[in-house]
C-alpha cells in the first residue's frame, strides 16, 4: 500500500538530494557540495567501523572463541591491536610485526600467482602457430610490447626499431583502452540519470 | 630486534605460503589455512587505522577552528552515528546502519565517479590533437572503438562492430598480455625480495 | 581581414566553452531517456561466449559470486550482478555470495540476492547465502580453497555455517560448479591467478568498462570462459537471457553521447589543423 513515506518523490528524496548536491560541483565549489563531502567522508568512515566490529571482531575472533573454544585467536586480535601502536612514538616499531606478517603472507600469495596464475598461462597462450593473421599480431604484439619496456639497454639499432613498433602496438590498445574508459564513466553519469528521472522523478517509465 | 623481528616474520609467513603450494599434507594446510585467518582477522583491523586517523584529524581542526571546522563536526556526527549504529543494532538488511549506506553513502558515491564523464569529455575535446603518428594511432583507434562498439556503430558502418571486435581481441589483447607479463615479473621479484629481507620500506623510519 | 575571421572561428572550435559541453552532454543521456531510439544491441563474441558458459552449467549446481565491487560502480556493476543472478536462479542453482570489496560491497550483495531471489521464490539459506566481507582478498580466495569456514566461520548475518543448510554442501571450491565474479578492481586478476590457476574452477566475469581491455587476455588465455565488458556487455547479456533492463536502457545514451565526443574531438582537431595551417600560409 503506498504511503506518504513510501510515495518515489519522497521515498528518494534523500539520495536525489545528495546526487545533486555533488553534481553542483560541476558549477563551482560551494556549501552544499562540501556538505554532501564531509557526510560522506564520515559515513564511509563509520561503514568501516561497524563493518570490521561485526565481520571480523565478532564473526570471525568471538563466536569461534565462545563456540569452538578457539581462544588462539586471541593473537591475531593482539596483532591487530599491535597496528594501533603507530600513533604512540615510544612503541611505534611494535607496527611493523603485524605489517610484516601481512606483507610477509600477501608477497607470498602473491610470488606464486603471479608467476604460475598470470606469468605462465599467458605464455603458454601466446605460443600460437604462425598460420594465421590474428595469431601473428598477438604474437608481434607481445614480443614488441615486452622490448618496449626493456629498459636495460639503450634503445637504438634493431631493438630501437622493434621498440617503435611496440609503441604503435600500445597506442592502439591506450586509444582501445581510452574509449572504454570514456563508455565506463559515461555508463556512471547514465545511471545517476536513470535515478533520477525514472526512480525518482517518475518521468520515463 | 627492531628489525629483525620483522624480517624473520615476513619470512616465515611468506616462506610457508609458497611451501604451501608445492607440498602437501594434513598439518602444512591445516597451518597454511590458519595463516590465512589469522591474516584478515589482522588485515581487518587496519582498515580500522584510517577511521581512527580520520577522527584524530577532523577534530584537531574543530578543536583548532581551523578551516571548514564546522563540516568537520559534521563528519564526525556522521561518523559517529555510522559506527554507534552499526556496532549496536547491526549491518544487515533493515538497520539504520543499512539505510544510511542505501539511502546517502551509496548515491553520493556513485555520483562522484559519474562526474568524471563530462571531465573526460571536456580532456578528450581539449587534449585529442593527431599531433604525431603515435597520436593519430591513439586517435583514430579510440574513434573506432568508441562508436563500433555502441549500437549506433552499425548503422555508420556495418562493418565497424567486427572491426571495432577484431582491434580489442587482437592487437589490444596483445600489449594487455605484455604489460601482464612484465608488471606480474615486477610484482613476483618484488614479493621475493619482501621474503628475502632486501626490502623493507614498509617497515617506515625510525 | 576575412583570414583573420577565420583564424578567429578556428581557434574558437578548439575552445568551445565547457558548460556548453556539459549541457550537452547532460541533453544527450537525459533525452533518448524519453525519446528512446531502440537501436539493436550487437553481441560482441565474449558476451556471448559467457553466456553459453553459464548456460552449459548443470541446473541445480552450486555457483559462487563475488559482488567485488564498490558502489561508486553501480551503474555498470548492479545490472551484471542482477542479469547474473537471474541467470542462474532461473536454472535453479544454489548461489553462494560474497564480496571482497568491505565498502558497501556486503551490503548490495545482500540487498540484490534478497530482491532477485524474492522474484524467483528462492529461500535464504537453502537456496542462496550470502558469506559476507573479509578483509585481504588474497588470503580469503586461498582460504576458501581449503575450508571456507576457517575464512568464513558465519554468514554476514553472523549464523555460523554449519546451521545454514546450503553451506553444509559447500566446504570449498570442489563443490563449486562455476564462479561468477562482477568486478570493478583487480580482485579479478585474483580470481583468475589464484582460484582458476590452482583449484580449476572454471570462471566468466562481468567487468567495469574500464577493467574489460585487460581482462580479455584472460579471455584469449581461456583462464576466463567469457567476458561482459562494462554496460555494452551487460546490455548483450541482458538480451541473451531475455531480460533486457536498465543496462539495454542505457545503450541509447551511450550511443548518442559517444557521438557526441567523438564530434568534438574532431572539431578540436579540424580547428587546430585549420588554424596551424592557416598560421603558416601567413609565414
Amino acid at each position: 500500500m503506498d504511503t506518504f513515506w513510501t510515495q518515489p518523490f519522497v521515498y528518494y528524496f534523500l539520495p536525489a538530494f545528495f546526487t545533486l548536491a555533488v553534481y553542483s560541483f560541476l558549477f563551482k565549489d560551494n556549501p552544499w557540495f562540501k556538505l554532501a563531502e564531509h557526510i560522506f567522508a564520515g559515513l564511509s568512515a563509520g561503514y568501516y567501523a561497524g563493518l570490521i566490529f561485526h565481520s571480523v571482531i565478532k564473526q570471525q575472533m568471538f563466536v569461534p572463541m565462545v563456540s569452538s573454544g578457539r581462544y588462539d585467536l586471541v593473537i591475531p586480535g593482539v596483532l591487530g591491536f599491535l597496528l594501533f601502536m603507530r600513533f604512540f612514538p615510544k612503541g611505534r616499531w611494535l607496527t611493523r610485526i603485524p605489517l610484516a606478517f601481512v606483507i610477509g603472507t600477501t608477497a607470498g600469495i602473491m610470488f606464486l600467482q603471479q608467476l604460475h596464475g598470470l606469468v605462465l598461462p599467458q605464455i603458454k597462450s601466446t605460443l600460437l602457430p604462425l598460420n594465421d593473421f590474428g595469431n601473428i599480431v598477438i604474437v608481434v604484439g607481445v614480443l614488441t610490447t615486452l622490448v618496449y619496456f626493456y629498459f636495460s639497454k639503450p634503445h637504438t639499432g634493431v631493438l630501437g626499431g622493434v621498440a617503435k613498433v611496440g609503441i604503435w602496438f600500445i597506442m592502439i590498445a591506450f586509444g582501445a583502452h581510452f574509449g572504454y574508459t570514456v563508455m565506463a564513466r559515461v555508463s556512471l553519469l547514465i545511471g545517476r540519470m536513470q535515478f533520477i528521472f525514472v526512480d525518482w522523478l517518475r518521468l520515463v517509465s | 630486534m627492531k628489525t629483525r623481528i620483522p624480517v624473520a616474520v615476513a619470512f616465515l609467513s611468506g616462506f610457508l605460503m609458497i611451501v604451501a603450494f608445492f607440498g602437501s599434507g594434513e598439518w602444512l594446510s591445516m597451518l597454511t589455512n590458519e595463516a590465512l585467518r589469522y591474516m584478515t582477522i589482522v588485515a581487518g583491523f587496519s582498515l580500522l587505522l584510517g577511521v581512527v586517523s580520520i577522527t584524530q584529524v577532523s577534530w584537531g581542526v574543530v578543536r583548532k577552528r581551523g578551516e571548514d571546522w564546522p563540516y568537520k563536526i559534521i563528519l564526525l556526527i556522521a561518523l559517529a552515528a555510522m559506527t554507534g549504529f552499526g556496532v549496536l543494532q547491526g549491518i544487515t538488511g533493515g538497520t539504520v546502519f543499512e539505510w544510511l549506506f542505501d539511502k546517502i553513502q551509496k548515491p553520493m558515491m556513485a555520483t562522484m565517479f559519474s562526474v568524471l564523464a563530462f571531465y573526460i569529455a571536456s580532456a578528450a575535446y581539449r587534449a585529442f590533437r593527431a599531433r604525431t603518428v603515435e597520436a593519430s594511432i591513439l586517435l583514430v583507434t579510440a574513434i573506432i572503438v568508441m562508436i563500433g562498439r555502441v549500437p549506433m556503430g552499425q548503422y555508420i558502418y556495418e562493418d565497424l562492430p567486427s572491426v571495432a571486435n577484431w582491434i580489442m581481441m587482437f592487437p589490444n589483447v596483445a600489449v594487455q598480455r605484455g604489460i601482464i607479463i612484465g608488471a606480474a615479473l615486477g610484482a613476483a621479484s618484488m614479493s621475493l625480495r619482501i621474503i628475502l629481507g632486501i626490502e623493507r620500506t614498509y617497515m617506515g623510519r625510525g | 581581414m576575412a583570414n583573420q575571421g577565420n583564424k578567429g572561428f578556428f581557434t574558437r572550435l578548439q575552445n568551445v566553452d565547457r558548460r556548453v559541453l556539459f549541457v550537452l552532454i547532460f541533453a544527450s543521456v537525459i533525452v533518448p531517456l524519453f525519446f528512446p531510439l531502440k537501436l539493436p544491441v550487437p553481441v560482441t563474441p565474449e558476451t556471448r561466449e559467457f553466456f553459453e558458459a553459464v548456460e552449459a552449467i548443470p541446473d541445480s549446481s552450486i555457483v559462487m559470486l563475488p559482488f567485488d565491487f564498490w558502489p561508486s560502480t553501480l551503474a555498470e556493476t548492479e545490472p551484471m550482478a542482477v542479469v547474473g543472478l537471474r541467470h542462474l536462479f532461473r536454472k535453479n542453482c544454489y548461489v553462494v555470495g560474497l564480496s571482497n570489496v568491505g565498502m558497501g560491497g556486503p551490503s548490495i550483495a545482500d540487498r540484490l540476492l534478497d530482491s532477485i531471489g524474492g522474484e524467483f521464490g528462492k529461500t535464504y539459506g537453502i537456496d542462496y547465502v550470502n558469506l559476507g566481507y573479509k578483509a585481504n582478498y588474497q588470503a580469503v580466495m586461498l582460504g576458501m580453497g581449503e575450508r571456507i569456514e576457517d575464512i568464513f566461520p558465519t554468514d554476514h548475518r553472523g549464523t555460523p555455517l554449519s546451521e545454514i543448510p546450503l553451506m553444509r554442501r559447500v566446504p570449498n571450491y570442489d563443490s563449486v560448479s562455476f564462479i561468477f565474479v562482477v568486478s570493478d578492481n583487480v580482485a579479478v586478476d585474483y580470481w583468475v591467478g589464484l582460484v582458476n590457476s590452482r583449484f580449476g574452477v572454471p570462471m566468466g566475469a562481468g567487468v567495469t568498462a574500464v577493467m574489460a581491455p585487460k581482462s580479455l587476455s584472460f579471455v584469449q588465455a581461456n583462464q576466463l570462459v567469457g567476458l561482459m565488458g562494462g554496460m555494452k556487455g551487460c546490455a548483450e547479456y541482458e538480451n541473451l537471457l531475455g531480460y533486457p533492463a536498465r543496462a539495454t536502457r542505457g545503450m541509447d545514451s551511450q550511443s548518442i553521447i559517444h557521438l557526441l565526443i567523438v564530434l568534438f574531438i574532431v572539431m578540436g582537431n579540424v580547428g587546430y589543423f585549420a588554424a596551424k595551417r592557416k598560421a603558416k600560409v601567413e609565414g
